[in-house]
């Protein structure tokens, strides 16, 4: 069973071109010109039923334009959507009584009243039966420790309390699609690992899917076994999180300090005939790049030695690295190419 | 100071141009101007009937009036007292006060670059269209027409000074916004916009003379029309110098308070 | 039913916010009294200097502006929509209000309830007695439910045309919108609108209905039987006006750009 679905979606803004200076603005106020930007560009996936996927990819990727069409708030240009079951635009109000949605820069909460009272007006506003109302409640409150909050007006939490009560506001009605739009933003270690953990819990207990776009890369390595990568609309990568770092990963980097100094032809020719890249700084200095499929103590075994080494320093690349790469290059449809070209 | 003075310039250049975006108000604008002449125009002929003269206006010169006062409208109205409200109500203010430059001096520069865009685009394009259509009177003494020109600046000077003081309300009212359309209501009546304060009687005509609303409107209507004429222009260019001047009195106290305000009780 | 249990429920937590502001309350229904006032002043001071506007007394074009009241109050405390463009579209909480399962446009409605506008209605009322008084016009038992009738179809027009406009919202790009612009016109439905040229006529009556918000329903109850059919029509066209308003907020909607990126 497949939780959303969605097949060559695509979302064009006509974006007003302002002509420069005040001529151009005048000429504006008569004839004005658009261009048309696509925001989201003919994307295509799935996710099934229980899944945690991670929706990652710079400012302005199309990843908030993606997860407002997801939850119907705005229309596609084209394509077919179905999350769990409706076509969000269509059936709005029957299709939000199943998911649930927060928004880690904007409240959902009544700023001047009680915690409490929200979730009150929130029950009624999703008809959740008093009895379901007040185990859920409880369950949730215990399990993010709102206790004392809730009687507090919202303008007098802290961001990472605030962010708590909103996960609440967005699960009282026991969603089982849940869209989460950077709900780590801002907050410190200490609430974005209970919220990683809540999550987790929760996906676990209720086999609620959960769709969550960051950009704490830390995120995604706690919660995600699935991540989808947009660049400038289009999605570059889908697919497991150990794939990418396999895939993409540059494998082992090993800096060496020596004591006297190593020209990178001598450490070149120490280790002709494995696949691997070196660079340096200087002579006394250099660094080797060993791919995953080289054994990292066949190019030590070579340099060690042979040369007068006085540290040596071993270090796994990270996913920040990666996409990090990914990004710079704009494509990760071609790994081979864009990551191991500036070296060879 | 060269450098402050040029980022003020921009505050009236960058508003001209965000008023030139806005399309649909800008067409909007001219007709529900030209429908507020409209019935005001049908409005006094059915008041004057066959007579002569009421408070003081002829027929002719009540028309004239009308539509100058509403195209005065047109330039010196603005929204500032909702910005600054804004502003504080959603505690943006607090940023204003640690920027080089005097959040008030600003507003009125935003003001003037509408103002200077209303001028050029609504005003005169107006004034023009309500010609074609009503028997307006332009005046033939120069003398009128500077008068009333330099008076025009000096409403959308005052006019913006009541805005600020109704906005900055906002600093000791939650929700000023029935305030705010009070102050509107009060401006159009009590400027002479709708009534021209002659009409009103005796005693509140009285009251009027006393307050600045009449220096908006009614005071450069009647230059534009000829019934202020010669030395009776400088008489009531000066009472509008007065509550130019008298104004920034209660500005200055209620920005004070306001900062006060804000320091104690934080953003 | 579950719409009309909302409606309850946001009043709830309406009185809840307003204690925490009590001053606030008593400064807007004061400013709204005045405003009111300053409106019955031009009345005054026009008819000090005329005896009749287009063949309409002093006391009859009042009670026309008591019958305005009702509606009018009833309209602000159930839709308002002041400042849609700027808290909705602009700060984009209509993202929030889009994914809540009721419709969006109710959801708005009953987020702004004002209820201390209700107390201009009830002087509207005070203010028809007074001067249906002074015309002696007599009291009928169908004055009642006619009455309730025509003012809730008053608002229904009122809230057709604004909504209408407040959906060009999400067309345009200004924040304040064209609303502000209107207000001067929406006056002008209570004066008698026949001394006014056939455009303004024909603009206030089929365009921007303001003329059924006012002078035609009143109408009825002053007698006056010229208008007697335009009063009759009052229920139709808040019906029709009430569609295009929902029908061009559905569009726009759709339309919906969403705040940010």
């Amino acid at each position: 069973m497949k939780a959303i679905e969605v097949e060559h979606l695509s979302k064009i803004f006509k974006v007003q071109q302002n002509r420069g200076g005040l001529k151009g603005a005048l000429q504006d106020l008569f004839s004005r010109q658009y261009n048309e930007v696509a925001a989201v560009d003919d994307i295509s996936f799935s996710i099934p039923q229980g899944e945690i996927c991670g929706y990652i990819g710079e400012n302005g990727a199309g990843k908030s334009t993606t997860i407002k069409m997801l939850t119907g708030i705005l229309v596609p240009t084209s394509g077919r959507l179905n999350v769990g079951g409706y076509v969000p635009h269509e059936e709005r109000e029957k299709f939000v009584r199943n998911i649930g949605v927060v928004f880690g820069q904007r409240s959902q909460l009544w700023w001047d009243i009680g915690v409490i009272e929200s979730f009150g007006l929130l029950r009624k506003v999703y008809g959740v039966p008093e009895q379901d109302y007040r185990k859920r409640l409880d369950e949730l409150v215990q399990r993010l420790d709102l206790g004392e909050l809730l009687s507090r007006p919202v303008r007098k939490l802290s961001l990472g309390q605030r962010m708590r009560c909103e996960l609440v506001a967005a699960l009282l009605h026991n969603p089982s699609i849940v869209f989460l739009d950077e709900p780590t933003i801002g907050l410190d270690i200490i609430v974005k690992t209970e919220i990683r953990e809540f999550l987790k819990d929760m996906n676990r207990q209720y086999g609620t899917t959960i769709l969550l776009t960051t950009h704490d890369l830390q995120d995604i390595e706690a919660l995600c076994s699935r991540v989808i990568m947009l660049d400038e609309g289009h999605v570059i990568y889908d697919g497991g999180l150990d794939t990418l770092k396999t895939r993409w990963g540059q494998g082992t980097r090993v800096t060496f300090r020596f004591g006297a100094a190593c020209p990178l032809d001598r450490l070149r020719l120490l280790t002709g005939g494995l696949d691997v890249s070196w660079t340096a700084d200087n002579e006394l200095h250099a660094e080797v790049l060993v791919p995953g499929e080289v054994n990292v103590s066949d190019v030590l075994a070579r340099v060690v030695g042979q040369a007068e080494i006085t540290d040596i320093k071993i270090t796994e690349t990270t996913t920040d690295e990666i996409v990090r790469q990914i990004y710079r290059s704009g494509s990760a449809g071609l790994p081979e190419e864009s990551v191991r070209a500036p070296h060879a | 100071m060269r450098p402050m003075l040029s980022a003020y310039t921009d505050f009236i250049r960058i508003r001209f141009l965000t008023m030139l975006a806005y399309r649909v108000n800008y067409y909007s604008g001219i007709l529900i101007y030209m429908l507020n002449i409209g019935v005001y125009y049908f409005t006094w002929q059915a008041i004057y009937g066959g007579k002569g003269e009421i408070g003081g206006f002829t027929a002719s010169q009540m028309t004239t009036y009308v539509a100058v006062s509403w195209m005065a409208r047109a330039f010196y109205f603005n929204n500032l007292d909702r910005e600054i409200a804004t502003d504080i109500r959603d505690g943006s203010i607090a940023i204003q006060f640690i920027r080089p430059y005097n959040y008030l001096f600003v507003k009125m520069m935003q003001g003037f670059g509408e103002g200077l865009f209303r001028f050029l685009l609504f005003m005169i394009p107006g004034m023009a269209l309500a010609l074609l259509l009503f028997p307006v009177k332009l005046p033939s003494d120069p003398v009128a027409w500077i008068g009333f020109l330099v008076m025009l600046f000096f409403s959308f000077l005052i006019n913006s000074q009541l805005n600020i003081l109704t906005g900055l309300a906002a600093f000791f009212v939650e929700n000023n916004d029935g305030l705010m359309r009070m102050k509107r209501v009060v401006v159009d009546l009590f400027s002479g916009l709708v009534i021209p304060i002659s009409l009103f009687p005796g005693w509140l005509s009285g009251i009027m003379q006393w307050l600045p609303f009449q220096a908006i409107t009614y005071l450069p209507g009647s230059v534009f029309t000829g019934r202020t004429k010669g030395t009776g222009i400088l008489d009531v260019f000066g009472i509008q110098l007065l509550w130019f001047f008298g104004l920034l009195l209660p500005i200055y106290l209620m920005w004070r308070a306001a900062r006060k305000r804000l320091f104690v009780q934080g953003g | 039913m579950y719409y009309i249990g909302l409606v309850f429920e946001y009043l709830k937590n309406y009185m809840k916010t307003r204690l925490t502001y009590r001053a606030d309350f008593w400064v807007e229904v004061i400013s709204d009294l005045m405003t009111q006032a300053t409106n019955l002043v031009f009345i005054f001071v026009v008819f000090g200097h005329t005896d009749s506007l287009g063949g309409w007394s002093e006391a009859e074009v009042i009670f026309v502006y008591g019958f305005f009241m009702v509606p009018y109050g009833l309209f602000s405390c159930f839709v308002n929509l002041w400042n849609f463009g700027d808290r909705y579209i602009v700060k984009g909480e209509m993202d929030r209000i889009l994914t809540r399962p009721a419709y969006n446009l109710f959801q708005i409605f009953l987020e702004n309830v004002d209820p201390p506008s209700l107390i201009g209605s009830l002087i509207g009322v005070v203010i028809m007695i007074a001067s249906g008084g002074q015309l002696g016009l007599e009291f009928m038992w169908w004055h009642i439910p006619v009455m309730l009738l025509f003012s809730v179809s008053a608002m229904l027009i009122y809230s057709g045309v604004y909504i209408t406009l407040t959906s060009v919202s999400f067309y345009s790009d200004s924040p304040t919108g064209i609303i502000p612009l209107l207000y001067n016109i929406q006056n002008y439905g209570r004066y008698p609108v026949t001394i006014y040229n056939r455009f303004i006529q024909v603009l206030l009556t089929w365009i921007l209905p303001f003329a059924f918000v006012g002078v035609y329903p009143a109408s009825l109850f002053l007698g006056r039987t010229e208008m007697f059919h335009m009063a009759w029509l009052t229920p139709v066209m808040g019906g029709v006006f009430l569609a295009i308003g929902v029908v061009s907020w559905n569009i726009g909607v759709k339309r919906y750009r969403g705040a940010g990126s």
